[in-house]
């Protein structure tokens, strides 16, 4: 209601400026050398190694040794002795990586994104609570089947087997209390425990000691364990199994790289395609995870109500719903793990010898011992390697548009 | 015209829903809910929000679980049934239609999902989009379409498979006002015609007492009053009603009773007819009430200023520290701060008791 008369400010006069945009929606005149500039020079930075690359792939071993040359024609005299030794002479090298790596690169990133956008879908949807002291259980179980196979050799699936057995047993004894007492089925579970200790451990060995140390550790793992389950009350919630999942990735993989080849070896599946491709799915699948579960996010919860009172069943939601409508999420996460899986040295130098070998493998088999790097043939396999994964990035990004989700709520 | 559809429709269903209760952790959402719902009625779910009546349409949908309570459709005692098996369909605020599908695909999803295909599809979605008249419009995608567009597909989308009960949740607000106005319109006379069962949620009252057989106020999830909205405006049971009904609001004063008189610092009012005593809440709606000339009325009070709102004037005056508000016809011209007075025939005067908020059946004894 106040009518006191305020102080006037003078509007400033209108003057160039170099930090101030000359109209609306322009730019400053400062701001646009400064972002012209580094756009050039970021150009540069990202496209000086492909040039280098193509040229080097048509240099013989003289202009690579003696002296930097940039310019065919100008500084050099382009060769195709490089391209002869790929593509001709180890023709049948060269063709059976490319096929592996397609085949290895193909099926996981398949594998992975159905698993992980199934995944992401129920951690957006589903309220997950298990209690702490349940997964505590899980993982002392593991562990005593570990000791199992490890000090007595039982056969892996053996060992898991019993190990689920134990861990379902003891879990619905401890939490869901299904046979009315819960201390009535801690002994029952002690009591099975031990019986599969003392026929493991009479069956394989008459060295009692030893295997009676083994049993009591496994026996005190099973116990804590279910300890756990019973007295721990804390859950866990849906972000926290994000976290765990992605967390999975803050591991640098050399650090596995050694148990999963051990594991690998054990099932006797090393050197073959369905090694590379379980590996690289469950090393992809955190990220698929993650970058899902935010575009399955921006989804309305009313588009999947609605669709459950025409009919639908939670699959069919999915399937007709939510995976359309997160297609260039999809499209994206596709093209990311099939780069990753593309590209990835590690785990293929570790987990293929022959048979499965990949590209990667292929480019670093340019290193000769005798002969030193050969930088001409490793640039050609470089340029048969990127070109599958320029034509994939074309091809989806077509569907990395935006606005799918335009017109399904509000006006 | 706020009556049940006397064509009748012989698969309308009656909706009861008995001692409805919802918990969201300490949250008493839904209280006891309780409602029978005739076929063929309009029942409109009147509340601020936050109270609840969402929640409780949502039970009703299977969209949530009840923690206690029966819902039954029919004869069938539908409490814990899927939402797919409860033959009822819903609209919703955001309209929910599917971006990706046209609004033929739209409409004929309910068939798709239950496989059925050809021309009884096709017919049945041409049907449901004639009725809407949107049959000009089948092959276009959400996007290219405005917002009462949209709303129409998604009513398309509900009516496409004959439902036993309609849920609709605040239809009507994302539209802009003109287009409300037509589509509520449009709403009754389609409710009208098809006889379905239908439970509308809103927070504007002017929708429930436009739209409703019968309008059900809740309020922090306890239901305040069902009648007929010349009822709930009429005759409010308490405090809460009065004040959510009409617009503007009604006036309320608070002041007491004592030895049959209201009083309160500048009104004093005798009354008969009832033998409470203590706070009241007297209160008297602006639209039957009028301005005149100081000391003609219940009690004086200072302008504080006038609005002209097309077909009457707005008249704002103090009464003390409280703002009262009157309907005058269009023209009505005071000046600022003049001295008025404001009259109200008596049996348009309500009284409420303060503290429990419950109607108190007493009679105003005014000199006229």
């Amino acid at each position: 209601m106040g009518t006191g008369t305020g102080t006037k400010f003078n509007l400033p006069h209108r003057q160039t400026r170099w930090f101030e945009q000359s109209s609306i929606g322009g730019m400053s005149p400062l701001g646009k050398i400064i972002s012209y500039f580094l756009l050039l020079f970021w150009s540069l930075v990202v496209l000086f190694p492909i040039y280098w690359l193509c040229i080097t792939a048509f240099k013989s071993m003289d202009d690579v040794n003696f002296g930097p040359v940039y310019i065919p024609w100008v500084d050099f005299t382009p060769s195709l002795h490089a391209w002869r030794n790929i593509i001709v002479d180890d023709m049948a090298d060269v063709a059976s990586a490319y096929f592996n790596s397609i085949v290895i690169a193909f099926f996981s990133t398949i594998f992975c994104v159905m698993v992980g956008s199934l995944a992401a879908y129920a951690l957006v949807r589903i309220q997950y609570r298990p209690k702490f002291g349940s997964i505590m259980l899980f993982a002392l179980t593991l562990a005593a089947a570990c000791v199992a196979i490890g000090r007595w050799g039982v056969d892996w699936w053996l060992g898991i087997a019993v190990g689920l057995a134990i861990f379902f047993f003891l879990w619905r004894a401890a939490v869901k209390e299904r046979f009315g007492n819960g201390q009535m089925s801690v002994v029952v579970g002690i009591f099975l425990v031990v019986a599969i200790v003392l026929y493991f451990s009479g069956n394989f060995s008459p060295d009692f000691e030893k295997h009676g140390k083994t049993a009591s550790i496994i026996l005190a793992l099973v116990v804590v364990g279910w300890s756990a389950a019973h007295w721990i009350n804390g859950r866990v919630g849906n972000s926290d199994i994000l976290f765990w999942i992605i967390s999975q990735r803050i591991l640098p993989p050399v650090v596995v790289v050694l148990p999963v080849y051990i594991m690998f070896q054990r099932i006797g599946l090393l050197d073959t395609h369905l090694a590379l491709i379980i590996a690289y799915a469950v090393v992809n699948l955190p990220i698929v995870v993650w970058l899902m579960h935010d575009f399955i996010a921006t989804i309305p919860i009313d588009l999947e109500e609605s669709a459950q009172l025409d009919g639908s069943s939670r699959f069919r939601i999915f399937w007709e719903i939510i995976l359309p409508l997160s297609r260039p999420g999809l499209a994206a996460t596709t093209l990311l793990t099939l780069i990753l899986a593309w590209n990835e040295y590690l785990l293929a130098a570790f987990l293929s010898t022959s048979k499965a070998q990949t590209l990667p493998i292929m480019v670093s088999a340019q290193i000769s011992q005798e002969r030193g790097i050969q930088w001409w043939n490793m640039s050609v396999v470089i340029i048969l390697m990127i070109i599958p994964v320029i034509i994939m990035a074309f091809l989806l990004q077509r569907f990395i548009s935006k606005g799918v989700l335009l017109g399904a709520v509000k006006g | 015209m706020n009556q049940v559809s006397e064509r009748g429709n012989s698969q309308a269903k009656r909706l009861a829903v008995t001692g409805l209760n919802k918990w969201f952790g300490d949250d008493h959402v839904v209280n006891e809910f309780t409602i029978d719902v005739a076929p063929s009625e309009f029942l409109v779910l009147l509340g601020p929000s936050g109270c609840g009546k969402t929640t409780a349409l949502r039970m009703v949908a299977g969209l949530e679980a009840a923690n206690s309570g029966q819902i039954s459709i029919g004869d069938q005692d539908v409490t814990t049934l899927l939402p797919k098996y409860r033959d009822v369909a819903m609209v919703f605020q955001s309209y929910a239609l599917y971006p990706h599908k046209t609004v033929a695909e739209n409409i004929g999803f309910p068939f798709k999902v239950r496989g059925i295909k050809g021309k009884e599809r096709d017919d049945a979605v041409r049907d449901a989009a004639t009725q809407v008249h949107m049959s000009h419009m089948l092959a276009r995608y959400p996007k290219q379409l405005s917002g009462g567009e949209r709303q129409r597909v998604a009513l398309a989308r509900a009516i496409v498979r004959r439902p036993a009960v309609f849920l609709m949740d605040e239809p009507l607000s994302n539209l802009d006002a003109k287009l409300r106005l037509y589509m509520r319109a449009e709403l009754k006379r389609m409710q009208h015609e098809l006889g379905v069962t239908t439970v509308y949620v809103t927070h504007d009252q002017v929708e429930a007492m436009t739209l409703a057989h019968r309008v059900a106020i809740m309020n922090f999830g306890v239901l305040q009053q069902v009648g007929s909205p010349r009822d709930v405006y009429d005759e409010p049971e308490n405090l809460f009603v009065a004040g959510f009904m009409g617009s503007p609001p009604m006036n309320l004063i608070s002041g007491r009773i004592s030895s049959g008189v209201f009083e309160s610092q500048d009104v004093r009012i005798p009354i008969e007819g009832t033998t409470a005593e203590g706070k009241t809440v007297l209160g008297f709606r602006p639209e039957y009430a009028e301005v005149v000339d100081s000391g003609k009325g219940q009690f004086n009070a200072k302008v504080f200023t006038t609005e002209l709102a097309g077909d009457h004037s707005l008249v704002t005056m103090m009464l003390g520290e409280k703002s009262i508000t009157v309907k005058m016809p269009t023209g009505y011209e005071a000046a600022y701060d003049s001295e008025v007075a404001v009259r109200f025939p008596a049996e348009n005067g309500y009284l409420f008791d303060e503290t429990s908020g419950k109607r108190i059946k007493g009679r105003l004894i005014l000199d006229s």
